[in-house]
């Protein structure tokens, strides 16, 4: 069986732990509780015919509290970027981070979900800002752990990448 | 070696005890590898945390994933730095139970012994995590607030446009329609004054606005106080004349006060200017009136030419007419366009007087004269000095009147009955009649000296039924000043009634007219006067009825009719007249046609 760490990195309240429980358990809560440090949580997915476990380490989201450690990077295979649809100046977060994982990790397989599409009408990053990312190569998902919709898709897709990359 | 004291073992179990105290798991790493043993017994949560035995070496990476990261992460401080701690930082684990429970773990070396502190920190990160949270909920918060203004922002800014837009529509169909307009509050000051408005009253609008709105218009106290009344009262109220703008560009403003559709203690005040229209009207009234003459047909204009041309001069105007055309008003109208119109007018009349009591009235007469002459008397000529003597009817003089009528036209001076000596005067004659004076000459019955001394000039006014396209403004004329004069409020002419007036042959010309608007008036009883209010002769007539000829309007009323008249007049011949429709001298001439006593 492959093994293999992966990082859900963003800016606070962009729904890093809600996408993680939707994935994991199906459930969603709107309560939202601060994440300190990290979570680490199990999924087995099965990629083509290969049974992948990813380890997904939650970290706690960046902000002028609490610094990223590079040290919870080490050893990861691939990160999710989170962002909030609802805030512009998350994504700026994503993409600062995507360099803090780029310098720590190199090249390592990485995707972009732009979080909270269930409230597509209050959002403030516009198609041209994603359009402008995928342009840059960055594989960038719209879903909302909320609904559910495009959260297995994301794990599936980063999981795909792991295995080309290995 | 020396057994250690009881100090000494109290001393050697003193850490343990104290990390008993703060529930810390102590690992010893036996070797290099990832293999440590318990030192001491471990804390409670320990047991229910982790599988192990507390007696046998433990693999510290399967236990947890974290710990697994962590181990590497702290190798090199066991290895190379045995000064550095390593700390974890929070991180959750799941207990036997699957509860989640928050931990964070110390790696250290001390007395070249590699050491690892695992503590269970639930309390300390709820504290922590509350405080974050806290820290993180006003955050998020304030960002919600912030795009909350923003959004209100944006809306308010897209409203302001909006009514921007709509208040540049409005000022561009205000400016349109020729119209300015004045927005004042509930205490009657300015709000808003359109660019129209400014420009009229020549002010900028920071002068204006905030200002109470009378202050702010250039205009006289009949007008501010007209203004005034129209604003206090109930609303809409629209302006019964124009009022006057002052400024380097006088206008002419007709006004219209609304209230405020979004508040009832607001005013919209329209401003409409009608300079153009007030100047056109007052040429229209220059051409259509004529002192107190009502008319604009060919006729009428070339007669207000006339009047102009000989009041310019001194010279004697013989007035000819039929009765009832406005003789005498002709007569006033020259005298008061002439340089003698701040002198006396005196109209005398004619007819109906003996000689004495006619030459009494007009050359005055020096006391015991004659009986009854109880003491001096100065006549009409005296009195009219340095004016102008009306003297109507003057085909109907005696004879010897009209001798000293002469008299008085050659050598401009009268002498008083009963006095020797003449008086010099200065009087300007009119005179006026309905005779053919011409036949009368032949007749025998008038001087024919006299009667080129007072044809110098000669004005002919046209029957009514000769300038009947006059009768509307006549007739509207007239209805104005009877409504004026017995407070009806009556303001318009059916069109049958005015139908019935133009088919009319109006044998007694505009007095008849008049009289006939009275009785209309009168019998009136809603707001427009309807043809079954005139008389009833008037819608008996046929319209091709002929005028009675001067002969014939002589004997017009039957003695019968004259009669009836004195007598509802009780004796009274001014009132009988109107009765008839006819003026006083031509009551007297029918008297004396049918034999009727005209003494007083």
């Amino acid at each position: 069986m492959i093994q293999k760490k992966i990082c859900l990195l963003g800016g606070f309240a962009v729904g890093k732990t809600s996408l993680v429980r939707r994935f994991v358990t199906g459930m969603f809560s709107e309560l939202y509780q601060t994440t300190i440090g990290v979570t680490i949580e199990k999924k087995t997915l099965l990629v083509g015919d290969q049974d992948v476990t990813l380890m997904i380490w939650d970290l706690y989201g960046k902000d002028d509290f609490q610094n990223m450690r590079e040290s919870y990077l080490r050893g990861s295979s691939g990160y999710i970027l989170v962002a909030d649809g609802m805030r512009r100046s998350t994504l700026d977060t994503a993409e600062a981070l995507h360099q803090l994982a780029q310098s720590t990790l190199g090249p390592v397989p990485f995707v972009l979900i732009v979080n909270k599409a269930d409230q597509l009408k209050e959002w403030e990053i516009d198609e041209a800002t994603l359009a402008r990312l995928r342009h840059k190569g960055w594989l960038v998902f719209t879903g909302s752990a909320k609904t559910g919709d495009g959260v297995p898709e994301l794990f599936v897709q980063l999981a795909q990448k792991l295995l080309e990359a290995a | 070696m020396a057994p250690p004291s009881s100090s000494d073992s109290s001393s050697d179990h003193l850490p343990e005890a104290l990390l008993k105290t703060l529930g810390l798991a102590v690992l010893e790493r036996v070797g290099t590898g990832d293999t440590f043993r318990l030192i001491g017994n471990p804390p409670l949560w320990w047991a229910t945390t982790f599988k192990t035995s507390p007696e046998s070496p433990i693999a510290v990476g399967p236990l947890a994933p974290f710990l697994q990261h962590f181990l590497d992460e702290s190798e090199t401080a066991w290895r190379d730095n045995h000064d550095r701690v390593v700390r974890s930082g929070p991180w959750s684990h799941r207990d036997l139970t699957s509860i989640l429970h928050q931990f964070e773990a110390t790696a250290l070396t001390a007395s070249h012994r590699a050491l690892l502190l695992i503590e269970r920190i639930d309390e300390r990160f709820d504290s922590i995590q509350q405080l974050l949270q806290q820290a993180r909920d006003q955050r998020l918060h304030h960002i919600d607030q912030v795009k909350t203004h923003e959004r209100t922002q944006t809306s308010l800014t897209g409203s302001l446009a909006i009514a921007t837009q709509e208040r540049d529509d409005l000022l561009a169909l205000l400016q349109h329609l020729d119209l300015a307009a004045i927005v004042t509050n509930q205490e009657g000051r300015v709000t808003f004054a359109s660019p129209r408005c400014l420009a009229w009253i020549e002010c900028p609008s920071t002068t204006v606005i905030g200002q109470p709105w009378e202050q702010s218009l250039p205009i006289d106290s009949a007008d501010r106080k007209q203004l005034r009344q129209a604003w206090k009262a109930a609303v809409p109220q629209r302006s019964r004349h124009s009022i006057r703008f002052a400024g380097t560009t006088p206008r002419w403003i007709d006004y219209e006060i609304h209230e405020d559709p979004q508040s009832s203690e607001r005013r919209i005040i329209l401003l409409h200017d009608r300079t153009e229209v007030h100047h056109l009207r007052q040429q229209l009234n220059h051409q259509m009136q004529f002192h107190d003459l009502v008319g604009r047909s060919p006729a009428m204009l070339q007669i207000y030419q006339l009047v102009r041309d000989v009041a310019r001069v001194d010279s004697t105007v013989l007035i000819e007419g039929e009765t009832g055309t406005g003789k005498e008003l002709i007569a006033r109208a020259i005298h008061y366009s002439s340089p003698r119109k701040d002198r006396p007018f005196i109209a005398a009349n004619c007819a109906g007087l003996t000689d004495s009591l006619l030459g009494s009235q007009l050359f005055g007469h020096k006391r015991g004269a004659f009986t009854g002459a109880i003491d001096d008397h100065h006549g009409l000529f005296e009195s009219a000095d340095g004016g102008t003597l009306f003297l109507d009817e003057i085909g109907d003089i005696p004879t010897s009147v009209q001798t000293s009528l002469l008299r008085v036209l050659q050598e401009k001076e009268i002498t008083r009955l009963g006095e020797t000596h003449p008086r010099k005067v200065n009087v300007r004659i009119l005179a006026a009649t309905h005779h053919n004076l011409n036949e009368d000459v032949i007749r025998g019955t008038f001087r024919a000296d006299l009667l080129y001394r007072i044809r110098v000039a000669r004005i002919h006014l046209p029957p009514l039924r000769d300038r009947r396209d006059d009768i509307p403004l006549l007739a509207q004329t007239l209805l104005g000043q009877v409504c004026a004069a017995t407070g009806k409020a009556i303001t318009d002419l059916h069109p049958d009634s005015l139908h019935l007036l133009m088919t009319y042959s109006w044998p007694g010309n505009v007095r008849e007219l008049k009289s006939a608007v009275e009785f209309a008036v009168i019998s009136a009883r809603v707001a427009c006067l309807m043809p079954s209010d005139f008389p009833e002769e008037l819608r008996h007539t046929q319209r091709d009825h002929r005028p009675p000829s001067s002969q014939e309007s002589q004997h017009a009323e039957p003695k019968a009719q004259l009669l009836k008249a004195l007598q509802q007049a009780q004796g009274n011949r001014t009132e009988a007249a109107k009765i008839l429709g006819i003026s006083r001298a031509t009551l007297y001439r029918r008297l004396l046609a049918h034999h009727i006593d005209v003494a007083e």
